[in-house]
C-alpha cells in the first residue's frame, strides 16, 4: 500500500506569475507588518509589535469601479445634439425663451457683459451689416435692427 | 449689390436678432455666424431655445422688391 506523503497539488501558490500586488498582504486582507529602521532604540521593536497587535485592513486593490478614476472623454457634443437633460428647457438661465431666467444663476455668473461683447461685436461689423441692409430686398426687420445698433454706438 | 438669400449670413442674422430681441445683439450675431446645415436646422433651433417660431424677414419681403 503506498504511502500518502503529500506533495504538490497544483494550488496557486506554484504558480511563479501568482504574485500580490499588495505585496505580502495579497491573501490575508492585512497589511503586513514592516520593521521601521532609523527610530530610537527600542521604539523600532515596540512599533513592530502595535503594528502585530493591530493590523490595518488591506488596501481594496482592483475593487475600485472604472468610473471612481476616469472615463474615456465621450464625443463633444455641438448645439444640435439632442439634450442631456430633456426637463429643462435650453435657454434655462438666460432672459428669453422658456425656462427659468437669470435669477436662478450663481450670483458670480450673473454679471451683465453683454453690453461691452455687444459693442465690440457690433463696432467690428456694423459696416457691413449697414451695407447689407441697404440691399432693395433687406427685410425691414433687418434694416431695424440695424438701426438698432447704430442707436446704440451713438448713445 | 448684396442679394437677400435665405439662409443666408445677414438672414441668419436677421432671424436671429428678430427672435431673441435686438437687445441680444451680441448673441444674435455669433448664432447667425454658424453655418447652419439648412435654414430648417437654423429655425429649429430658434424655436427650441424661444419657444416660438422664428421671427424676422420672410420670403415676402426677400420679393418684395421685384
Amino acid at each position: 500500500m503506498a504511502e500518502n506523503r503529500g506533495g504538490p497539488n497544483g494550488g496557486p501558490q506554484y504558480n511563479p506569475a501568482n504574485i500580490s500586488a499588495a505585496g505580502g498582504a495579497g491573501q490575508s486582507g492585512k497589511q503586513p507588518s514592516r520593521y521601521i529602521s532609523g527610530m530610537p532604540y527600542g521604539q523600532g521593536q515596540q512599533l513592530m509589535q502595535q503594528q502585530k497587535s493591530a493590523p490595518m485592513s488591506a488596501p481594496k486593490m482592483g475593487a475600485v469601479s472604472r468610473g471612481e478614476y476616469s472615463e474615456p472623454m465621450s464625443k463633444l457634443r455641438t448645439l444640435l445634439d439632442d439634450t442631456t437633460n430633456p426637463l429643462e428647457p435650453q435657454s434655462t438661465g438666460i432672459n428669453f425663451g422658456r425656462g427659468a431666467d437669470s435669477s436662478i444663476m450663481p450670483q458670480n455668473l450673473v454679471s451683465d457683459s453683454r453690453p461691452l461683447e455687444n459693442q465690440e461685436i457690433v463696432k467690428k461689423y456694423l459696416p457691413a451689416f449697414a451695407n447689407a441692409a441697404k440691399s432693395p430686398n433687406a427685410p425691414d426687420s433687418f434694416k431695424g435692427f440695424v438701426n438698432y445698433l447704430v442707436g446704440k454706438i451713438n448713445a | 449689390m448684396l442679394e437677400w438669400q435665405p439662409g443666408s449670413l445677414y438672414d441668419n442674422i436677421d432671424k436671429f436678432a428678430s427672435s431673441l430681441g435686438y437687445e441680444n445683439a451680441g448673441v444674435a450675431i455669433t448664432l447667425g455666424m454658424i453655418p447652419w446645415e439648412s435654414i430648417d436646422d437654423r429655425d429649429a433651433f430658434i424655436e427650441t431655445i424661444t419657444g416660438d417660431t422664428p421671427k424676422g424677414g420672410n420670403f415676402t419681403n426677400y420679393n418684395s422688391q421685384y
